[in-house]
């Protein structure tokens, strides 16, 4: 295993998201960094074993790169002009903290079904009275991303 | 890792889901804890976290309890 080439690959998918807000396909990926699908495959699935970032079960699209999804979700955070999906409650504060930038965030309570806005201004979060619940400890947080 | 509006909003949530209630922290405690988390994450020289450095993190943000810890 190349390591050189590891750490790249992990750079190029993290940059990609901060810079489209979504994932690169591993053709890109390989493209990026001048390796064949073939050796981009491996890599990604190194990445993932390593939970450096997360793949669709047999398949090597990216899920997760935390704090970024993949996919669309129900924590949408508008920074730096685009808008980001985040994988949770966790990772949509953890958008504006990777990118270092002021946010605004829309979410929804997960019983309630209420959307909720809060804003990232300065460092410092609004709507204070806002809670999240952490179901697993973390000691369990790896067994299931997905659920996690 | 839920948004919720309200303590009553999560017991819900746990009875419907028929799930035991984990930790709860504000939104204030979990910006914090993401500054620590995320803050390098998109560093070249970002390779990762052990349990012990991810442990570290909580203890800094004032996460003592069994829960953040194995």
């Amino acid at each position: 295993m190349n390591n050189s080439l590891l750490w790249q690959v992990r750079a190029f998918v993290y940059r990609h998201f901060a810079e489209t807000t979504y994932a690169p396909s591993i053709e890109d990926t390989g493209r990026h960094v001048n390796i064949k699908l073939e050796e981009a495959g491996t890599l990604y699935k190194e990445l993932h074993k390593r939970h450096v970032f997360f793949l669709e079960p047999e398949t090597l699209t990216i899920r997760m790169a935390n704090p970024f999804s993949g996919i669309p979700t129900d924590f949408r955070v508008h920074a730096n002009g685009k808008t980001y999906f985040a994988n949770c409650a966790w990772d949509m504060l953890g958008i504006p903290a990777a990118l270092h930038t002021d946010a605004i965030i829309e979410a929804v309570c997960a019983e309630s079904n209420d959307a909720v806005q809060l804003e990232i201004k300065n460092s410092q979060v609004t709507n204070s009275d806002l809670l999240i619940h952490l179901p697993l400890p973390f000691a369990r947080w790896y067994d299931d991303m997905v659920f996690t | 890792m839920l948004l919720f509006r309200s303590e009553e909003w999560i017991d819900k949530w746990c009875k419907r889901s028929n799930l035991k209630r984990g930790e709860v922290l504000t939104i204030t405690q979990v910006w914090e804890l993401t500054k620590l988390w995320y803050h390098d994450r998109l560093s070249l020289d970002y390779h990762g976290r052990t349990v012990a450095q991810a442990e570290e993190i909580f203890k800094r943000a004032g996460l003592t309890s069994a829960f953040w810890y194995i």
